[in-house]
């Protein structure tokens, strides 16, 4: 049993957090309130310090450390609401490049993506499916290669990557591709999300992709996805759990300093109850993503993705709760746009249905649950 | 991070399993299951007790000095989680909160007497601490021990001093100067139940569970019945409060019966021959106790772990025992929606001793919320010593 980071995890942790921050005050991230959320120069910044290529191995340019590392980074861009691609990039993206596909793809792409040189970004999700583990887009073989037609929606930045990874029901099972984002057929349309993220509907008509651009297959892309989806979940946790804890401090600091009645705000017992349930919240939600982002390494397939869908369930339940209960104890300043508040609170909602929101993941559970007990009793 | 137990201490948690099942004899099991010896006293379970006296596990984390083997808090909670899965009545505020602390502090007599016969399992303590104008506010008390030449001249009542029909002290604390800060005027006492003096009333609670109201009048002690230092005994009901509050809600017993809900869900038919287990409400409710009990169980490792660093925040002790409790409830509900109205049915009516569980731990549990420190005061501490926010009036 052991819940202490390493020294060089804290070094990682410091020096994430320093870079990050630098960036990212509030007027900083005005700059970003309109437009397009993405901070390149701090994108280059993180890049340069070796930062994206965290959990990239380092024959393929990046620091090789494992995936808990590149959490206490996702963890950080929560903390800050920073305006970069960070799961869709270097967890679902890059780490299913570097774990499934062969040594030719890597070296090709990995070094560029932890350099910063290159944006790859996964648009694995389906229309109606918040997962990556479903596909309704198909792909055809054609006499050179690949045909891919169908739609991919709530794609993040997929008009600044370079390259796209992308899944598609074949006849034989699902497949994994890779192909540049301005391939003659790819069309896409910008929705900007509740959180001001632009995200991209792509209509893929008759894309023609190479032997070579079909990366993954049959029963390894299923499980590359599945595991893929393990990772981004727990990513995503660690995302929210950054946000989450800063929601919960900054409520705690304003309220300790705000008066009325000629007291501080804090003094109320509603008040000092209230933010303690938010506090209970926030540690359970810590102490499950940290589960869940051990589990994806250390335990058996069945144990991981029960654990990720518990942290899952926990960040949306969390989140929505502290995110609310952060607002109503502001006050007005909760909501209002000049104090830093409301972009946690439109973050925390949006990844909350991100990859699984809570009535599906205890969903999923339950079926888990059902053939596990089923099992044993056969 | 390694978040789950090393070889060794999944080793131990096997090992403790097992001896518990070979402590577990048809006698006691049976003893346990009769209406009024659930929560212990039985020749039975005094017989289980000694034999875990004898085999070491009672002094298991007490210190070397006192005779202990200073187990890791981790090891200590791996057996506090396998017995209380068991649903032996185990004396955790006899074994964890006083014995250690008389052992410390107490005079010759005491620790070869009281400590002495809780480490072989042959005594057990009731705790003598609420009266009926101090609960909360304990440092309101007003049982008094007046000093009368080499003896002390104690009277007052003492409310809820449950397992007092069979203990055999109080652990009593009386106020012993009137005029000082409350808190600083309380001293300890271990009081034995056969004293001239001593009495009690049964009070009968909701859950069928029996606790007393008890009587000191002019009972005379000698001053080796004392404690620690005249009127430092603040100090000594506070020392152990982390590891009681820790022992209340392990998440052991809470994931067992979950765990034998799902596997009666999975091995039940409906009528329409379709498995309890497939039903879609079912699963869902199994899923949302397991998401709770996951973080549970994660709550009271890292306190362990912590207890073993001697990083444990005082914030930490406060969010496991609301957050464990309140789940608690929610659990039974939960499971007892899945069981159906069978669960409603007094567990003596159930051939099965899970059923009567549910239905016995439902009634039982409502007093986890306000017992040991009422939530709402440790969501106080929580937010003073988690999140520094100024206190109100308190």
């Amino acid at each position: 049993m052991n819940f202490e980071l390493t020294e060089d995890q804290r070094d990682v942790q410091a020096l994430a957090r320093k870079i990050i921050e630098d960036y990212c005050s509030n007027e900083q991230l005005r700059e970003f309130d309109q437009g397009e959320r993405f901070d390149e120069a701090l994108w280059q910044e993180l890049g340069k310090a070796g930062l994206l290529g965290i959990a990239i191995e380092e024959q393929y340019g990046g620091m090789g450390f494992d995936f808990e590392t590149l959490c206490l980074l996702v963890e950080e861009v929560g903390r800050c609401v920073a305006p970069l691609p960070i799961v869709p990039s270097l967890v679902l993206a890059a780490l299913l490049v570097q774990r499934f596909a062969h040594s030719e793809v890597k070296n090709n792409v990995l070094p560029d993506v932890a350099s910063g040189k290159s944006m790859l970004i996964a648009a694995l999700g389906d229309v109606d499916d918040c997962g990556v583990l479903s596909s309704r887009m198909q792909a055809k073989r054609v006499d050179s290669g690949w045909k891919l037609d169908g739609e991919k929606r709530f794609v993040p930045f997929a008009s600044r990557a370079q390259l796209l990874l992308v899944s598609a029901q074949t006849d034989d099972g699902v497949g994994v591709y890779l192909l540049p984002s301005d391939s003659s057929g790819v069309s896409m349309q910008r929705h900007t999300s509740t959180a001001g993220e632009y995200q991209y509907s792509l209509a893929l008509e008759n894309v023609r992709l190479s032997n070579q651009q079909c990366i993954l297959s049959g029963e390894q892309a299923a499980s590359a996805l599945f595991e893929v989806n393990n990772l981004g979940v727990a990513a995503t946790c660690a995302q929210i759990l950054g946000i989450c804890d800063v929601m919960l401090r900054t409520t705690a600091a304003y309220t300790s300093e705000r008066e009325q009645f000629g007291v501080k705000v804090a003094t109320f017992q509603a008040v000092g109850q209230r933010a303690a349930d938010s506090y209970i919240d926030v540690e359970c939600l810590r102490l499950v993503t940290q589960k869940a982002i051990y589990a994806v390494e250390h335990e058996a397939s069945q144990e991981a993705l029960a654990a990720c869908l518990v942290a899952k369930i926990w960040a949306g339940d969390a989140g929505h709760r502290v995110s609310h209960a952060s607002q109503h104890l502001h006050g007005g300043m909760g909501v209002d746009r000049d104090y830093s508040l409301w972009r946690y609170c439109l973050w925390a909602k949006q990844l909350e249905l991100t990859l699984g929101n809570s009535a599906e993941s205890t969903e999923r559970l339950g079926q888990e649950i059902a053939e596990e007990f089923k099992a044993l009793e056969q | 991070m390694q978040i789950e137990f090393s070889a060794e201490q999944k080793a131990l948690q096997q090992e403790i399993k097992h001896y518990l099942n070979q402590l577990f004899t048809p006698e006691l099991t049976a003893e346990l299951a009769a209406a009024g010896a659930e929560e212990g006293g039985g020749p039975e379970f005094r017989k289980a007790l000694r034999k875990l006296g004898e085999d070491g596990y009672i002094s298991m984390s007490w210190p070397k000095e006192l005779g202990g083997n200073e187990a890791s808090a981790i090891d200590q909670y791996i057996f506090t989680e396998e017995i209380i899965r068991t649903g032996f009545p185990y004396p955790f505020l006899t074994t964890e909160a006083c014995g250690p602390v008389m052992a410390q502090h107490a005079s010759e007599l005491v620790r070869e007497t009281v400590v002495k016969g809780i480490l072989k399992g042959e005594v057990v303590v009731a705790i003598g601490y609420s009266e009926p104008g101090a609960g909360t506010d304990l440092a309101a008390l007003q049982t008094k021990a007046v000093r009368d030449g080499d003896e002390w001249v104690i009277n007052g009542q003492k409310i809820w001093t449950s397992l007092a029909e069979y203990s055999d002290y109080v652990w009593l604390a009386a106020r012993t100067d009137p005029d000082a800060p409350k808190h600083k005027g309380i001293t300890m006492f271990v009081v034995p139940t056969d004293a001239v003096g001593f009495s009690m009333s049964p009070i009968w609670t909701l859950g069928s569970v029996r606790t007393n109201a008890t009587f000191y009048e002019n009972i005379r002690l000698k001053d080796e019945w004392r404690v620690g230092d005249v009127n430092q005994g603040w100090k000594l009901i506070t020392g152990q409060l982390n590891r009681e509050r820790l022992s209340l809600v392990t998440h052991g017993q809470a994931e067992e019966l979950y765990l034998r809900v799902a596997r009666w869900a999975a091995s039940t038919e409906t009528a329409n021959g379709e498995m309890i287990i497939d039903r879609a409400w079912v699963r869902s409710n199994l899923a949302k106790v397991r998401v709770g009990l996951e973080a549970l169980k994660l709550v009271c490792w890292k306190q362990a772990w912590a207890m073993d660093k001697g990083t444990l925040q005082m914030a930490d002790a406060s969010v496991a025992k609301v957050y464990g409790t309140e789940f608690f409830l929610e659990n039974y509900r939960l499971l007892m929606e899945i069981v159906g109205q069978a669960s409603t049915l007094r567990r003596d009516e159930h051939g099965d001793a899970l059923m009567g569980a549910l239905e016995h731990r439902y009634r039982t549990g409502s007093i986890l919320t306000f017992g040991g420190g009422t939530n709402e005061v440790q969501r106080e501490i929580i937010a003073g010593a988690g999140l520094w926010m100024p206190r109100g009036r308190l």
